[in-house]
């Protein structure tokens, strides 16, 4: 062996190197070695997640429509696990579960044995009481509270939650949810997640099997959650449950009301309708097989379907007439003789007996179809494309809500390149001319069409939003900003059709004299859409009604009811009145109850929120779970 | 071209032990016990795999002519110069750019650049008619390229690594101890200005053993006035900094500052250990381990999983292992009396050295967490097939013995 400078530093830097180690580790195995024993049996030492409050919905008056309620959880930390067999059997026996989706929910958490695993929610306090005792046998189970979502009322709008899913989990790897956390799936619950769900807080636990502090740092540091922020909607509680009362009882369809200065959702009806609430628990086989009946209850007629418009379209083939200049306001086209023959083949007009030549508005006032034939045979189909697109009637309309679908209008390239049609479209476009044939709208584009031409033209989007409560104020504009634009459209023009939607409500023989609103101006148009899916036609009405200003503007819509001006204008009626029988109390701004106060905020009504101040500072917020027993 | 007589299989024998023992500590360490329900992962025969790998590049290695060997140093180095600016293009993984993913396995090319800095430095330094000034300057400049690109990814704890091999490596070329010391004197300095007395006593010491190493008056001043302004910097400097900031420097030399984040790994990674007492709980039986307090130990924490499950004394097997390890190691540097070999072997023993001490005193909560794997036991291939890799180097070193001199 070679005897040098360097290796003698060598090994001497070794020596020390190591024997500091195992003087560590004699210090840390045998010196101390029981007490580490000891901290690890209490299985206790670890980081332990405080789950965030979700924020609340309430409607515009800050009546709730969603809150958080208590409920008794069942909780299983794999890695304390003892007996699998036993456990299996005791939880098929009491909780229904299956033993291989215990298995399956053991493996999935596999590598965090020792955090908790949601098994069950919402378990009646009897199951709790009588069974608490019998927990004593597992100390893997644990009973805790948590919190559920209540919802005030079936609707399509909410949504509701459910236990994240793999797939979800993945997705959203990086913004720290739990295994057993609750996402927002359907509606409002899943469109407004990030909002609602605020951020988890953290601690760390040391302490024993009796509960003593090891004291294995001098604080006990933790980071407090942080609060969802609690939803107000435009949504009016009084307006949605009366639009309720009056469709009638097993009708399919919806009802939109829509506050014309804002473009906020007063009441958002689609019939027929699910409970949120059964989302809530497991769903027993006979409530599935309900909710996926026939009558699709859970199918959002507003906005996740399309329906043939029928004549409650014609207002946008006129106007395009009077932009282009084909006809003017007193322009007379064919006569109607009970139809028009286009080419070869007679199209039919509703009505028998015939109109005679008609000028626009009367045309709109009797509904008359033929001379829509006309007008949009003497146009571009392309041009009309671009003016319905403009209107708003082929995208969707951005409502907050999720999966909301498009509308659809065709063009000359959908006839030749998807229909492969080479013959004239004369035919076609005189059916679309009327909202029938290939054209689709979702009846919250027409609602929002409608609510457009009562602002003289400007299109808003619908939205159900209109302010954050709670930690911080934000409203719908901040948190997105709202769509605006004008309708492609002449004063005149406007002029043109206020006059024609008014003759359907007011003049001898217009389709919707059912409207009759004292004190107000009303407008409107009816439609009555044939359709595959039944020999009775849609019904539509959508009409609005002028105070000194615009108020609401309100969509009707039944699958399969036959004429829109007999069985949706009297709907629309009814909630028009009630809405001005009430127009006070509506109006009348609401004091904000204290807990929706954001932290420094005077108790006085405002109907504008005032400027936020002190976003920066959360209030110091709760741990919302217990901590383990 | 691997002579019999010249080979060293004590050595190679060390090697495989302790990749042997990394095996039966990472089958261990990823299985889970959940009632009668046992799971492993396939990490273990994965490190199989990767082992059988790295010991027959190792061998390649061997029978790789010697003067191929040379040259291909250099151009392997810019090379890995290259790909440790290409890796900072990555998308981050936890905040940061160190690997390249390429269908499932992952290569960290700061791995292989400890090694490769190890030979390129070597080879500068060892020429001849080289002031001692002269060596410490041209070992710095190539250590600080590698370097600051790590910091950029950011990685700091494996720029540690290629300090202290640098420093082994000058220790080696018989660069006079003093001058290590003028390297290493503004560390120090930065460190004992925590406490006054302690600067007062550190600046005379320095001047004493500058003095008495009989340097120039003009260098001793230099060199002292920098210490003293260091150290009295410092202070400001610390104050300059914004709360989170120290905040972040505080919790990194103190993990039990901050529970929640390193912290916590240390504690439970100390508790797990110190629960295995003198005989551990026996293989596959560790509760801590079960429990999954530690994600992912398979890697950086795998001496918790051995600590608990083998005790005190499978701890201390571990560690003389270690020790036969780097003394074969140590003794070899003696041996080679080509300079550039023998100051890598000197870089390679202390890299190997510096990384087990680490990462055992990070698991033993003695050092801080750094993200430093322990060599040959951590699961890991790149990891595995570097450090074999630095071995085979000198195994291969030894085996050349003889033809030159």
């Amino acid at each position: 062996m070679t005897r040098s400078v360097p290796t003698l530093v060598f090994r001497i830097s070794l020596g020390v190197l190591m024997a500091v180690l195992v003087g560590a580790l004699f210090r840390l195995q045998v010196v101390k070695g029981s007490y580490y024993k000891n901290v690890a049996e209490s299985n206790f030492v670890r980081i332990r997640r405080i789950v965030a409050t979700r924020g609340e919905i309430y409607d515009c008056k800050y009546r709730p429509i969603v809150t958080n309620v208590p409920s008794h959880n069942l909780y299983l930390t794999s890695g304390k696990i003892a007996d699998t067999g036993k456990l299996a059997e005791f939880l098929a026996a009491n909780f229904g579960i299956k033993p291989e989706d215990l298995r399956k929910e053991v493996f999935q958490q596999r590598f965090k044995t020792y955090e908790e695993i949601l098994l069950a929610d919402n378990i009646p306090y009897e199951t709790v009481l009588a069974l608490s005792e019998r927990l004593n046998e597992f100390p893997e189970l644990s009973f805790r509270t948590g919190t559920t979502r209540s919802y005030a009322y079936p609707n399509h709008f909410t949504g509701y939650v459910g236990r994240i899913d793999e797939k979800e989990y993945q997705q959203f790897a990086a913004e720290d949810y739990s295994l057993n956390a609750y996402i927002g799936k359907t509606g409002l619950e899943r469109y407004y997640e990030v909002l609602l769900r605020g951020r988890d807080g953290k601690e760390f636990i040391q302490v024993d099997a009796q509960g003593k502090s090891l004291e294995l740092f001098k604080d006990n540091i933790s980071v407090a959650p942080l609060n969802g922020l609690s939803l107000v909607l435009s949504i009016d509680n009084d307006l949605q449950s009366y639009a309720n009362e009056v469709f009638p009882a097993g009708r399919k369809g919806c009802v939109i009301v829509t506050d014309i200065q804002t473009g906020g959702i007063l009441a958002y009806l689609s019939k027929p309708d699910y409970d949120p609430n059964v989302f809530m628990q497991k769903i027993s086989p006979e409530t599935w097989e309900a909710l996926n009946s026939k009558e699709k209850p859970l199918l959002d007629r507003i906005i996740h379907a399309t329906y043939p418009p029928g004549s409650v379209f014609k207002p946008i083939i006129g106007s395009k007439g009077l932009e282009t200049g084909v006809i003017d306001r007193n322009t007379r086209l064919s006569p109607c003789v009970g139809g028009l023959r286009i080419g070869n083949r007679f199209f039919r007009c509703w009505s028998h007996i015939g109109h005679g030549s008609l000028s626009i508005v009367d045309a709109h006032r009797f509904s008359c179809d033929v001379f829509f034939y006309d007008l949009i045979n003497r146009m571009n189909l392309d041009a009309v494309f671009q003016h319905v697109k403009a209107c708003g009637l082929v995208d969707r309309t951005g409502i907050d809500l999720p999966n909301e679908r498009d509308g659809f209008f065709p063009d000359t390239a959908y006839y030749r390149n998807v229909r492969h049609i080479k013959s004239a479209l004369n035919g076609y476009k005189a059916n679309l001319g009327i909202g029938q044939g290939e054209v689709l709208c979702t009846p919250l584009q027409i609602n929002t069409f409608y609510a457009a031409v009562a602002r003289d033209g400007l299109w808003i989007e619908p939205h159900l939003l209109v302010s954050t409560m709670g930690r911080s104020r934000i409203s719908r504009d901040e948190v997105q900003p709202l769509q605006k634009h004008r309708l492609p459209w002449s004063k005149n023009t406007m002029q043109v059709i206020h006059d024609a939607i008014w003759a359907v409500t007011n003049a001898p023989g217009g389709t919707a004299r059912a409207i009759n609103v004292p004190g107000t101006t009303t407008f409107g148009k009816t439609g009555s859409a044939e359709n595959y899916m039944g020999k009775m036609t849609h019904a539509w009405f959508t009409g609005y009604i002028v105070t000194d200003k615009p108020e609401i503007v309100v969509t009707v819509f039944m699958e399969n009811a036959g004429g829109g001006g007999g069985v949706c204008a009297p709907v629309a009626n009814k909630i028009f009145n009630y809405y001005m029988g009430n127009i006070e109390r509506i109006k009348a701004p609401a004091t904000i109850p204290p807990q929706l106060r954001t932290p420094g905020e005077a108790a006085t009504p405002t109907e504008t929120p005032p400027p936020e101040t002190n976003q920066a500072t959360p209030a110091p917020e709760t741990p919302t779970q217990d901590p383990p027993q | 071209m691997i002579n019999r007589k010249k080979f060293d299989f004590a050595l190679a024998a060390y090697l495989i032990i302790l990749i042997v023992m990394g095996c039966v500590a990472i089958y261990s360490a990823t299985t889970t016990t959940i009632g009668d329900y046992i799971h492993t992962e396939n990490n273990w025969w994965k490190q199989i795999i990767f082992a059988a790998v790295s010991l027959g590049c190792a061998f390649l290695l061997l029978r790789l002519p010697m003067p191929i060997f040379e040259l291909i140093v250099l151009p392997a180095f810019v090379l890995n110069l290259l790909l440790l600016i290409a890796v900072l293009f990555t998308p981050a993984v936890n905040g940061s750019h160190r690997w390249f993913s390429l269908g499932g396995l992952n290569y960290q090319p700061s791995e292989s650049a400890k090694i490769l800095t190890i030979l390129m430095v070597a080879r500068v330094i060892s020429k001849q008619h080289l002031t001692e000034v002269r060596q410490i300057f041209y070992g710095l400049g190539i250590t600080l390229v590698p370097i600051l690109l790590i910091l950029i990814e950011p990685d700091f704890g494996t720029t540690l690594v290629f300090f202290f091999s640098l420093l082994a490596m000058l220790v080696a070329a018989e660069v006079p101890l003093v001058y290590i010391l003028l390297l290493i004197s503004p560390v120090i300095s930065i460190v004992s200005s925590l406490w006054w007395v302690a600067i007062v006593v550190w600046i005379l010491l320095l001047l004493f053993l500058l003095l008495r190493a009989k340097l120039s008056w003009i260098a001793v001043s230099i060199t002292g006035a920098i210490n003293v302004f260091l150290a009295l910097i410092m202070p400001v400097f610390w104050n300059g900094l914004k709360n989170y900031q120290q905040d972040r420097v505080l919790s990194f030399i103190d993990p039990m500052r901050d529970p929640l984040g390193a912290g916590y790994q240390i504690i439970q990674s100390k508790i797990a250990v110190g629960s295995g007492a003198i005989i551990g709980k026996g293989w596959l039986q560790g509760t801590q381990k079960n429990m999954n307090f530690l994600p992912e130990h398979h890697t950086d924490f795998i001496f918790s999983v051995i600590g608990e499950e083998f005790g005190f004394l499978g701890s201390l097997l571990l560690l003389f292992v270690f020790i036969l390890f780097f003394q074969r190691l140590a003794t070899a540097v003696g041996e080679l009396k080509i300079k550039e070999r023998k100051i890598a072997a000197a870089g390679i023993l202390a890299y190997l050295m510096f990384q087990t001490f680490i990462n055992v005193g990070m698991n033993i909560g003695l050092v801080p967490a750094t993200g430093i794997p322990l060599p040959f036991i951590s699961y890991g291939g790149s990891n595995l097939l570097i450090n074999t890799l630095a071995v085979g180097v000198v195994l291969k070193y030894l085996n050349e013995r003889g033809f030159m001199i």
